[in-house]
């Protein structure tokens, strides 16, 4: 006990609210809203979002050209963090793959697909809306590639209604478009390393150039790089003609169940 | 103990309207603690209806809700006469036990109800308060001798005779000689008389709730669609959740059933719904035990949608497949805990209900080296029915099975796999997608694809004769579409009719 510091009156008032959680409510003091954000897991996008991270109980909305996929390289790292419910994909374009989701952090049981034959319509909407007013579901993304500003407005009430986390992708295209979005990003690939991010709309002054960040995991970019060496327009044909040579080769899992005679 | 009696009747809002008409003079007390006793805020504020209309069959609904004070309930007529002198320490006292009983939001519906030492004597002066049309509290009840005789069920047949000779009252009646009585009228007159005085035992065939919920609707009018049936079963929803309230259950699986108008000649359409036999049949299930009308509607809602009735309906049936108790639920101290929205298995369900099973997906890591294999996407019903058919107690929800909650440990996955799975794309495709190649061998996909690292050898054979794999996955770069993940097929070595490439995955 003698070891203790002894506690000086001033003490807990000053370090007691940084020690607790921010949702947790002090009797003795003022209720604080709740915490409205959730940090994205990188500090160069942090700083540039209000309130230094993913607006919670807002819409937030990804615009990326077709074809291209930086959703889970951008929304991981909070989504992992996000809580343990339920993270709902609503119509998403391909399958996710649970395992390497796994391995960034976000718990495959927590994955929930929504999806419906003619999903591309009214149907993902209102399967939008009834995961958003679900009480048990951390997140939302929903990917709606035709979807109308009033339509748009309507999730943003249900999102702030049920403090949800709520992710729209739309393609590049709708940048054109009014939207009721606190919060408006559009991703591109610069060259397969780099993302650059625009951001369209925030609350806050608007942003001069992109900002430029990793575009893949570092593991990943780490391969990526060894393999630099080994120019691709080489590699390729030597592999054609000779398969055997793949001992030498970077990556090399091989884990038959029985080998091959 | 000295036996106390209720007799309850339910009342319909006409006569409570007509009760506040008639007592224009009556005494301004009278009335607030009329309307206080008769609200007709039904116990449902998600139900329009309200009063006995709310109810598939209302006197049932009120035998069920008085079984919870006391368990001599019986049916006497158009009554329910309630025996409620051993219970009332239980409850706190006569007057707490009344409130609980009758208290107006909590109890079915409104009713009104008279006391006496004896049912018969009850069930007079619920009689007489009903002709009087004013059931004014404040009096003392009317003493037996007084009553009418005509309130006495036992000398209804007899009743010009003796308004021939004068007796009006149960107490002229009792006055007269019971020798001449009983060879003038036989012996049920006098029997019934001594148990209205309470000299007699009385015995009734006591209710009991039902084992299994049954109940039939007569509809008001014949419904040529499905949604609207809703409205009839919205009523039997009502009746079921009291029933399942005073069992202390949640029901699992229902069957609603309508007959079709014979006089149709399409009755004999078959479909999903109608067998051909008149009938048709719907069957409902939740994963969840519920209680919840208000859910079960909605579900009801989503699969009458997709009915189409041949013919009209006028009688509805509403029964229980499979109901179990319910657990109690724990709820936190911390009100932040407590979130809104409705539960996770109650809009899996809905979903379910109007896109189909196969619209909820939930994942389950496998241990398996091809890609397409680790993982698979199973759909609500499936889930539902495996549970089902492996026959592991009750079916809990799909947010447990699936590890939600629970977190079931799928992997233990060492440091090593953890790395080689964060080199795994995010997105997968459903199918692979064969890539077209250039003259130069290298793969095409919007543009030509530069292999940035690989090979990843993948092979696999089976003891038994599954599919052989032999793959080399590549890494590679599209100039339109970013990082993909291809792999060559490598079945024999020799690539006779050169590579074959395919599109597996995206790097997200």
């Amino acid at each position: 006990m003698s070891a203790l510091p002894a506690p000086s009156p001033g003490l807990p008032e000053r370090t007691a609210p940084g020690l607790l959680r921010a949702d947790v409510w002090r009797a003795d003091a003022l209720a604080a809203p709740r915490a409205q954000t959730l940090s994205s897991g990188d500090t160069a996008l942090d700083a540039q979002l209000p309130g230094g991270g993913w607006p919670v109980g807002a819409l937030t909305e990804l615009l990326q050209a077709p074809g291209m996929h930086n959703e889970w390289r951008l929304l991981l790292p909070a989504l992992a963090r996000s809580g343990s419910g339920p993270v709902v994909l609503v119509a998403p374009p391909y399958l996710p793959f649970a395992p390497a989701l796994q391995a960034q952090g976000l718990q495959a049981q927590r994955l929930l697909w929504l999806g419906a034959a003619d999903s591309q319509g009214a149907a993902a909407l209102w399967l939008s809306e009834q995961a958003l007013r679900c009480a048990a579901v951390d997140a939302v993304l929903a990917w709606l590639p035709q979807v109308r500003p009033e339509q748009l407005r309507r999730l943003q009430w249900a999102a702030a209604e049920h403090y949800k986390l709520l992710f729209v992708l739309r393609p590049s295209a709708a940048q054109a478009q009014a939207s009721p979005a606190v919060l408006r990003l559009l991703l591109d690939l610069d060259d397969g390393a780099a993302l650059s991010l625009h951001i369209l709309k925030r609350r806050g002054p608007p942003l001069d150039g992109p900002l430029h960040l990793a575009a893949r995991p570092a593991a990943l970019l780490r391969v990526l790089a060894s393999a630099k060496p080994a120019p691709a327009a080489e590699s390729a044909p030597s592999l054609q003609a000779a398969p055997t040579q793949t001992t030498s080769a970077h990556i090399a899992i091989l884990q038959p169940r029985r080998a091959t005679p | 103990m000295k036996p106390y009696w209720l007799a309850v009747c339910p009342q319909d809002a006409q006569r409570a309207g007509r009760d506040a008409g008639v007592s224009g003079y009556a005494p301004l007390l009278a009335l607030p603690l009329t309307s206080a006793l008769c609200g007709t805020t039904s116990p449902d504020a998600g139900t329009e209806l309200s009063g006995a209309a709310a109810w598939a069959d209302p006197l049932a609904a009120l035998a069920w809700w008085s079984l919870q004070f006391t368990p001599w309930v019986a049916q006497v007529q158009q009554a329910l006469v309630l025996e409620i002198s051993a219970s009332e320490r239980l409850f706190g006292g006569r007057m707490a036990l009344l409130q609980a009983l009758l208290q107006p939001g909590h109890a079915p519906l409104p009713m009104q109800y008279a006391h006496g030492d004896s049912a018969l004597l009850a069930l007079a002066r619920l009689a007489c308060d009903a002709l009087q049309q004013v059931s004014d509290l404040a009096q003392p009840p009317l003493p037996p001798d007084a009553l009418p005789l005509h309130t006495l069920a036992a000398a209804q047949a007899h009743l010009p005779t003796l308004e021939r000779l004068g007796c009006t009252t149960w107490g002229q009646l009792r006055a007269l000689p019971r020798g001449g009585v009983a060879r003038r009228f036989g012996a049920p007159l006098l029997t019934a008389l001594d148990q209205a005085y309470g000299a007699a035992p009385e015995v009734y065939a006591w209710l009991r709730l039902p084992e299994v919920f049954e109940a039939p609707l007569e509809l008001a009018a014949q419904v040529e669609s499905a949604a609207a049936m809703l409205f009839g079963a919205r009523r039997l929803l009502a009746q079921l959740q009291l029933w399942l309230r005073a069992r202390q259950h949640g029901v699992l699986e229902l069957e609603l059933r309508w007959q079709l108008d014979a006089r149709r000649a399409n009755t004999l359409h078959r479909d999903a719904w109608h067998q051909g036999d008149g009938y048709g049949r719907l069957q409902l299930r939740t994963a969840e035990p519920t209680q919840d009308p208000r859910h079960l509607e909605r579900l009801l809602a989503e699969h009458l949608a997709q009915v189409t009735l041949p013919a009209p309906v006028l009688y509805l049936r509403l029964r229980t497949l499979e109901t179990c108790a319910l657990r109690g639920q724990s709820l936190s101290l911390l009100p932040d805990e407590l979130r809104s929205g409705d539960s996770l298995h109650h809009m899996l369900e809905r979903i379910a209900a109007r896109l189909g099973p196969e619209s909820v997906r939930a994942v389950t890591l496998q241990d398996e080296h091809r890609p397409e294999c680790m993982q698979n996407w199973q759909t609500l019903g499936a889930q539902a029915s495996a549970v089902v058919s492996t026959g592991i107690g009750r079916p809990s929800s799909f947010a447990v099975q699936t590890g939600m909650v629970s977190g079931r440990a799928t992997s233990q996955a060492s440091a090593i796999t953890i790395a080689a799975q964060a080199l795994y794309p995010t997105w997968l495709l459903p199918q692979v997608r064969s890539l077209a190649c250039g003259t130069d061998g290298l793969p095409q996909w919007d543009g030509p694809l530069a292999l940035l690292a690989g090979p990843q050898r993948l092979e696999l054979q089976a003891w038994d004769t599954g599919p052989q794999v032999q793959r080399d996955y590549y890494i590679a770069h599209s100039p339109g579409q970013g990082l993909l993940w291809v792999y060559r097929e490598r079945l024999g070595l020799a690539q006779e009719q050169g590579a074959a490439w395919y599109l597996h995955g995206l790097f997200a």
